[in-house]
């Protein structure tokens, strides 16, 4: 099954020093700084930018997570947002050249209870105005989509239904970052990893810089792409971003057969399964409700997952679960993202995801770059500017971000 | 059954947990025993099912009697009401807390059973785990037919069949001599034994070695049987590579340096070879041990193994160890530490003594083969060169199909010199085995060339949420 794989990158970027000074700085070399940088170069002509990257590239939520893409989600704004996404991923493999496995294979959202069915095909209407491909399916359509659900009636949790987007998937995580990386490097991006801020500088209220371990880097424009880390930044930056970070938990199982044709999420039971390129089954479960940056989480929530998993999929009850890990979300009270400027001058800041941050990744390095270069945002991040918790304008995706959060 | 509550839990039934649990259950506690294996002895007394009349004889083993006597005092304890036996039960998760004490919870060892799996509630925890065969990656090491050593001697044991006609046997360590005995007994040709080691490296430990003397016993017991079936045993002789178009054919060998790098225009190719086994003393089974986050040290064979006092207690209170994970020593040193741990456990006043848990003459015997497993561990060393053997093209991981080139790499440029760093970057001990293999090498090549693997790597190879593989339904099941 190796040969399926791309080839392990040898060299896809330089190594170099920090600068002392760029354009502009995006912190945080995950899938969205490198989105952002990308973008940023090849759209808005700044290649005199860096990221910095306190551990390793890609080291964080998006080597945590568990790859799933879909853009089906409830409101005009956060369609329109992740549509765009997702027709970006549609084009990335051939724009940077790199066949990061990104299978549209489908995904599914069981709907368990009256209100699930209600909410989910309010859903699949909403979708469909917006353009996004969404369908209802009763539970023999999920049983014919998907034969190893369990569908009889007298489960706890019956499928009663589902929302499904046949262009919806999923990708190879890493490799998407890796691309990223070469292309952004090949444009002029300076990818500094083992580089942590540790501070702001700031000319009144304007960012002129930041302090690292490295030494001080000054720059035009700063962004902040850290996930749950943005709220330490945002603090030494001198304001408050209203985001909470939660462990989010996945687990992979031995290699098999390939039995699960597309991906089947669960919101009501917080258990969403699907199987990986080489066979092993992929699953995610719903967060620690406690807040912290520990990459863990408690084994409650996976035996309660696990429960839900059995019940939907009996094939799966004698897989051996092999690992488990635990991601950090970033989530918001209105579980949608925060992209947009910042109350700091040429502080831009994107974060806030959710679980929505992989499926986000060109979405958001899109409109950020857009943000960042014109200094205003983009019509498709613009309702998720930072200021919706002043004005009250908020965008409220609890029932679509599938875990809740 | 579902939850079972008793005194002392004992994990593993070889020969430390063997002894823990008898020492236990005869001091008046009442014992529950977990163990992989369908039936008591572990790997070092590993037999034919005990089915009838057919009780094994004991050939082709060591210190049967010792087994004998234990089993028909855990037998006994059985009988009393004393000792729950739970065979064919792996721990995949071991818990501590203040009000309950140790929680063990259990899963199949092969998969098909149905029904709950037991938890274990126990006021003293006494873990006998004992360890793996520790691999070294060589070119075509991941062909069909190459084998662990101790997997052929566990084939043998429990099947009385062989894997093969044909044997070659490499590696280094006196465990080596059993695997090729134990083939030629059971009527395989055994046309090698290569020891990457020169028995001059016992010399400067001729003392602790002479102390005790079963082993040199042992090692004449072994002369004698390899001179019957002309067996030969080289020194100073390693695998450069194993080769064959859909499994192993040819064994390519060569003399080694004293760092046991490969000598040019040495050695030679055994052909049509069916089976290679490759021993390279053992790695501690450290998953459990590392979960209640046990002090540990650095072994003199290079292996992590936790800390105990002189009453196998960790550094986690009512939490006992012996055999493997506290320093490979072989089966009469783990009975030894068997009996101190489960005569420790078995004391709720957590006052005992260390003169109360093991005789003095016992200690003092104890001691001696400490010392002896660290004058082995010295005289037959991981060769400091191994990582020599290797091609850029030589798998470290088999499961993952990770090769060497991608963890060199990932260790001089991406600075990934841990085994979790080289796992992110590589895969490296991301699949089946979960490092359980590759773990050792895979931490040894992030150090570097010639360097030992570093504490923290083989720790984080090891510790884990899940000890063990778990069926997904049972993990359901304790929802219920």
């Amino acid at each position: 099954m190796a040969d399926l794989l791309p080839e392990h990158p040898d060299f896809l970027w330089r190594n170099p020093d920090p600068k002392p000074s760029y354009d502009a700085i995006i912190v945080g070399g995950g899938g969205h700084g490198l989105a952002t940088a990308y973008y940023l170069a090849k759209h808005h002509g700044m290649t005199n930018i860096a990221i910095l990257e306190r551990g390793w590239l890609a080291g964080g939520n998006m080597a945590r997570n568990t790859t799933i893409i879909r853009s089906n989600y409830l409101w005009d704004e956060s369609a329109a947002i992740y549509e765009h996404s997702l027709r970006l991923w549609e084009a990335l493999p051939d724009e940077l050249e790199y066949d990061f496995l990104f299978s549209q294979r489908g995904v599914m959202n069981l709907a368990h209870t009256l209100q699930d069915v209600r909410e989910s095909v309010r859903r699949v209407g909403a979708n469909k105005l917006n353009g996004v491909d969404a369908e209802w399916l009763d539970a023999d359509q999920v049983k014919e989509l998907c034969p190893i659900i369990n569908t009889s009636e007298d489960i706890r949790y019956p499928v009663l239904g589902a929302t499904y987007q046949p262009r919806a998937g999923i990708a190879k995580h890493d490799h998407v970052a890796w691309a990223f990386a070469r292309k952004a490097d090949e444009l002029g991006v300076d990818i500094i990893q083992n580089c942590e801020v540790t501070g702001f500088l700031k000319d009144g209220n304007r960012v002129v810089g930041v302090q690292t371990n490295r030494g001080t880097i000054h720059a035009g424009k700063v962004a902040l792409c850290a996930a749950g880390h943005s709220s330490v930044l945002a603090k030494m930056a001198g304001f408050d971003l209203p985001i909470q970070s939660h462990p989010l938990q996945a687990l992979v199982s031995e290699l098999h057969e390939i039995v699960h044709p597309t991906v089947v999420m669960s919101n009501h039971v917080h258990v969403y399964v699907s199987q990986a390129h080489k066979g092993e089954l992929v699953m995610g479960a719903g967060i620690d409700s406690y807040n912290g940056y520990g990459q863990r989480g408690g084994f409650h929530v996976i035996e309660e997952q696990m429960a839900a998993a059995v019940e939907l999929f009996p094939v799966f009850s004698r897989a051996h679960l092999l690992r488990t890990w635990g991601g950090i979300v970033d989530v918001t009270l209105d579980a949608s993202p925060i992209v947009g400027k910042s109350p700091v001058e040429n502080l831009y800041v994107n974060c806030g995801w959710g679980t929505g941050g992989f499926k986000g990744t060109p979405g958001a390095g899109w409109t950020m770059a857009h943000t960042i270069a014109t200094d205003e945002p983009h019509a498709l991040n613009a309702p998720f500017a930072l200021e919706r918790f002043e004005t009250g304008a908020l965008i409220d995706e609890h029932g679509a971000a599938a875990v809740a959060h | 059954m579902s939850d079972l509550t008793v005194d002392v839990a004992v994990v593993g039934a070889g020969p430390a947990g063997l002894a823990a649990a008898v020492a236990a259950a005869e001091a008046g506690a009442v014992v529950a025993v977990v163990d992989a294996g369908t039936q008591t002895g572990g790997q070092f007394w590993r037999h034919r099912p005990e089915t009838g009349d057919a009780d094994p004889d004991g050939h082709g083993h060591h210190d049967w009697n010792t087994f004998l006597d234990l089993r028909r005092r855990f037998r006994a304890g059985i009988a009393a009401g004393r000792v729950h036996h739970l065979p064919g039960l792996q721990v995949w998760m071991a818990s501590k807390n203040d009000v309950d004490g140790f929680t063990l919870r259990t899963t199949r060892t092969v998969v098909g059973g149905e029904g709950v799996t037991p938890t274990v509630h126990a006021a003293r925890l006494v873990l006998c785990p004992g360890g793996y065969d520790r691999q070294l990656p060589v070119p075509g090491w991941d062909l069909p037919g190459v084998m662990a050593a101790g997997g052929i001697q566990a084939f043998i044991k429990a099947n009385g069949a062989l894997p093969g006609k044909r044997f070659v046997v490499a590696g280094t360590g006196p465990f080596l001599l059993p695997v090729a005995a134990n083939i030629a007994e059971a009527g395989g040709e055994v046309l090698a034994v290569l020891e990457s080691s020169s028995l001059s490296k016992w010399f400067p430990h001729w003392k602790a070695a002479a102390s005790v003397p079963g082993k040199a016993l042992e090692g004449a017991e072994y002369a004698g049987i390899f001179a019957r079936h002309r067996i030969p045993y080289k020194t100073r002789s390693i695998v450069t590579a194993v080769s064959g178009t859909d499994r192993v054919q040819t064994v390519s060998w060569a003399k080694a340096d004293a760092d046991g790098r490969a000598i040019p225009g040495t050695g030679g190719r055994y052909e049509d070879v069916d089976v290679i086994g490759f021993g390279w003393g053992f790695t501690p089974q450290m998953e459990l041990p590392l979960s209640f986050g046990v002090q540990t040290r650095l072994d003199a064979d290079g292996s992590l193994v936790a800390v105990v006092d002189e009453r196998q207690e960790s550094s986690v209170p009512g939490l006992f160890l012996a055999g493997e994970v506290t320093g490979v020593g072989g089966a009469v040193l783990a009975v030894l530490e068997g009996k101190a741990a489960g005569t420790a456990a078995a004391d709720a006043s957590a006052v005992v003594l260390p003169a109360d848990v093991l005789p003095a003459k016992e200690a003092a015997r104890r001691d001696r083969h400490r010392r002896f497993a660290q004058a082995m561990h010295q005289a037959h060393p991981v060769p400091h060169a191994w990582q020599e053997w290797l091609t850029p093209e030589t798998l470290v991981c088999r499961c993952e199909e990770v090769p060497v080139s991608e963890v060199t790499q990932a260790r001089s440029t991406l600075g990934a010199e841990d085994s979790r760093s080289l796992k992110s970057f590589t895969r490296v001990g991301m699949g089946w085995c979960q490092g359980r293999v590759c773990g050792f090498a895979g931490s040894c090549l992030g150090a570097g060339p010639g360097e030992p693997a570093a504490a923290a790597s083989l720790a984080s190879a090891a510790k884990r949420p899940l000890a063990v593989p778990v069926p997904i339904s049972e993990l359901a099941s304790l929802n219920d």
